[in-house]
């Protein structure tokens, strides 16, 4: 903490004076900065060293940037991660006022980077397509031409994505107004065109456009997708989405950095542990505070219980779907006492709220270790009953195999993340390419299969379910019997109770945080951890006042929902039901 | 750490013959769903459904629900209209107007304090930001409401009614060390020595601690109160 506070105020004073001394690279950005000298494009990128490597870049230079860092043998940054805007408007010392950042995950090197396009002032923001170098960045540009009004030229479908069709503006612009309302009414809807399209219309009579949602069973949330048949099959579909949007990137502007930790909750709903972990720690990396153990191991506990709260939830919704009524409640039992235990934690069952910046709320309840103990023995009872119903059944088979298949090069271009992407043979797996917490010291495996169908994605799922257990097994087996679970700084997190009533000097510390809330030193940080779904990364920017500048979670569902009507072009309409069940979509999550 | 493992080749494509014939699959998984029925009508006590409204799930003492605003022993409110926990409130859903209190010792009350239940979002920070112990959160869940305006609660229906049973755990309140169970004001076991990781970090920085130096007994009662605690003490 200390040093980190040291680092805003150098950092401060460095901005004050005329130029910046050269710093270090790191030997990440020093090899980019090296593989880049020896390019044509050597002397049109600049390479920083953040908490990434970062490139900048000028627009016009983008598209080619974008191809050598996918294309070159040593960058080979193929996985498309996150495209966030960021509007320096009340930003002084960027050199722009429109910037987006892009990051980027390479599978081979198990590497990340972040890109940055400065946008010249004076004209409207506007950057070359990159949908055609990863074409995982269409929703993601989609969403930024959306809330910042950035133009993709060369972009196939540049419509609005999360904002309904009748809004005015572009709402996280840092001059756009929070309170003004824009109504919607049905003849405002815009169909795809190419569902409008009268020539597409005529034809046969077994041609026809229909919409499945906004309000369906199937959808699982609020999904429309209007898609074109032919008969049973589909031919043409397109996504639409932004019915549960509800500005979490703006509302966090306008928030304490403790008060998104709500707000987080409701962004995986299904498992809303794992995302406070990640918001908290992109903060408490930023901020340079250590958590004690027993605070770290609850976390990791709590976080695989709620993964395998999520793969309960997506398997039994899965074969719900498909006809399986059984497994459902069969897998919601332990659900519902994983949620028992975390009422017992912190008081609620679905927004959890436990996570604080620095720790947790409270410590864990006196029986934490024997009740987590007791569902690791009953969890596996239900596992196993519902393997033993589905996993030979035929008609599961039918169903599963073969259909809505992804392979290995689809789901990289696609920016697939998590149990989508290890189906799909590529074993990544944050809690192994950079294992937090304490994921390094467990034994444990990755699970992935190489089919990319349906069915291994339940595999996958399945396995990840033991091995969430066996993790658990061993944190608890080495979680400290007592000790805090806060880290003591007191900046950072409020004081004892006990104390604030009783001590001045605490409830003075307790005032600060309180009114003021956490000073997070200036800077920006994207952290990213494994959430149940996939790659869940926060991009933070901090420009030292209480709460964050710009907060950008990266969801995993989002570029999966992106190449769902991808998927299913060919497949049967009910088949399209299966494989929506099978990527884990959470609408709370996808459209923020 | 570990290996990976590959699931997919785990599980063989392909099915046996009896698999393929539906009926042995059928009667295993009827199998299956007879275990679960056997044993929840045998042991229907056990089963994890419940019958509300006539039965209520035991929640943990730790429940999120219900405000209430607790009491000093002569009844009034203990809030001091400090505004903290609108202030922490990350859904904005809690409105105070503050007032003089007659009483010297008590400084200020809140003439106003009304918390739109549709508003809130049940995450406890405006416990956690109450440097009085004034509000807690009880494992009152059934809140329903006809109108919008009914939603709105104000000091009537928030303030704590007598005999609150404290030691079951009410819900979400400030957690004391020991028991769980200390009120403020009695405070004199606590392990906890305010303030003592920042005196540290000060003086590493070698800042000058002279006028702050030393907890000292932690709230030490006043000749006073110590008389007064004796006296009731017999």
């Amino acid at each position: 903490m200390v040093a980190g506070r040291e680092n805003g105020a150098a950092r401060k004073t460095l901005l004050s004076t005329v130029e910046a001394p050269p710093r270090a690279l790191s030997p990440a950005a020093e090899r980019l900065r090296a593989r880049f000298d020896g390019s044509p494009l050597g002397d049109r990128v600049e390479v920083r060293d953040l908490d990434l490597p970062t490139v900048e870049v000028a627009p016009d230079d983008w598209p080619a940037v974008a191809r050598f860092l996918r294309d070159d043998p040593e960058c080979r940054y193929d996985l498309f991660i996150d495209l966030a805007g960021v509007d320096n408007a009340k930003r002084p010392g960027r050199p722009t006022r429109f910037e987006a950042v892009f990051h980027l995950h390479s599978v081979t090197r198990d590497e990340h980077v972040r890109a940055k396009v400065l946008l010249p002032d004076g004209a409207e923001p506007r950057l070359p397509s990159v949908v055609e170098v990863w074409p995982a960045a269409n929703w993601f540009e989609r969403e930024a031409y959306d809330l910042f009004g950035f133009d993709f030229p060369g972009h196939p479908n540049q419509r609005r994505l999360l904002c309904h069709d009748a809004f005015v503006g572009h709402a996280l612009r840092k001059d756009y107004s929070p309170g003004q309302r824009w109504f919607f009414a049905e003849e405002d809807l815009r169909m795809p065109a190419w569902a409008m399209d009268t020539e597409e219309k005529a034809g046969h009579f077994e041609t026809q456009t229909i919409s499945i949602g906004p309000s369906h069973p199937a959808t699982h949330g609020i999904v429309h997708l209007v898609a074109r048949l032919n008969g049973e099959r589909i031919t043409r579909a397109e996504t639409q989405i932004g019915y549960m949007h509800r500005c979490f990137e703006k509302m966090s502007e306008t928030h304490t950095w403790n008060q998104v930790i709500p707000y987080c909750d409701r962004l995986n709903y299904v498992s809303a542990m794992i995302n406070g972990v990640g918001y908290v720690r992109t903060v408490e990396k930023m901020l340079g505070v250590e958590i004690p153990d027993r605070g770290r191991l609850a976390r990791t506990i709590l976080s695989e219980f709620s993964r395998i709260m999520d793969h309960c939830v997506n398997i039994g919704t899965n074969l719900v779907d498909i006809g399986g009524l059984t497994n459902f409640w069969y897998l919601y039992q332990p659900r519902e006492s994983i949620y028992g235990l975390l009422e017992a934690c912190c008081g609620a069952r679905l927004t959890v709220s436990y996570v604080r910046v620095g720790g947790l709320a409270i410590d864990v309840p006196e029986d934490f270790v024997a009740r987590s103990r007791a569902l690791l023995e009953s969890i596996p009872k239900f596992v196993d009953d519902v393997e033993r119903l589905v996993t030979r059944n035929r008609i599961v088979r039918n169903r599963l195999g073969g259909t809505g298949v992804v392979s290995k090069e689809q789901a990289i271009a696609w920016g697939f993340t998590g149990p989508m992407l290890r189906a799909s043979g590529v074993a990544y797996d944050v809690r192994r390419s950079r294992p937090y917490d304490f994921y390094d010291r467990f034994d444990w495996d990755v699970a992935m299969a190489t089919d990319g169908d349906n069915f291994a994605r339940y595999l996958v799922r399945l396995e990840e379910i033991r091995q969430s257990l066996k993790i658990i097994r061993q944190a608890l087996d080495v979680f400290p019997a007592s000790g805090p679970v806060n880290s003591d700084d007191w900046h950072v997190v409020l004081p004892p109770k006990d104390a604030v009533y009783h001590d001045m000097e605490s409830l003075i510390f307790h005032f600060k945080l309180i009114m003021e809330g956490i000073r997070v030193p200036s800077g920006e940080r994207y952290e990213w951890i494994e959430g149940a779904n996939g790659e869940l990364g926060f991009y933070a920017i901090s420009e030292g006042g209480a709460g964050p500048y710009r907060l950008k979670p990266r969801p995993p569902c989002f570029p999966m929902m992106a190449a769902f009507e991808h998927m299913i072009v060919g497949s049967t309409v009910s088949d399209a039901i299966a494989t929506l069940g099978t990527l884990n979509v959470i609408a709370g999550e996808l459209e923020r | 750490m570990s290996g990976v493992i590959d699931v997919g080749a785990r599980v063989s494509r392909k099915l046996t013959l009896s698999e393929r014939l539906y009926l042995p699959g059928i009667l295993q998984g009827m199998a299956v769903t007879m275990r679960h029925f056997l044993r929840n009508l045998f042991a229907i006590r056990r089963l994890p459904t419940i019958l509300y409204p006539e039965e209520k799930r035991d929640y943990s003492g730790r429940f999120r629900g219900k405000h209430i605003l607790t009491t000093r022993d002569d009844g009034t409110l203990k809030c001091v209209a400090c505004y903290m926990c609108a202030e922490a409130c990350p859904a904005e859903c809690i409105t105070i107007v503050a007032g003089e209190h007659p009483k010297i010792s008590y400084e200020k009350y809140p003439v106003v304090f009304d918390i739109n239940m549709l508003r809130c979002v049940y995450c406890g920070f405006c416990v956690d930001a109450c440097p009085k112990d004034a509000i807690w959160m009880t494992r009152n869940y059934e809140l329903a409401f006809f109108n919008r305006k009914e939603a709105i609660f104000g000091i009537d229906k928030l303030v704590a009614k007598p005999g609150l049973p404290v030691k079951d755990g009410v819900g979400y309140r400030p957690y004391y060390p020991g028991d769980g169970t200390r009120p403020p004001g009695d405070s004199s076991s606590s392990p906890v020595i305010p303030g003592d990781g920042e005196r540290a970090k000060l003086r590493e920085k070698g800042l000058d601690l002279h006028h702050t130096e030393g907890p000292g007994p932690l709230n030490a009662p006043s000749p006073a109160a110590k008389a007064e605690r004796d006296r009731k003490a017999g």
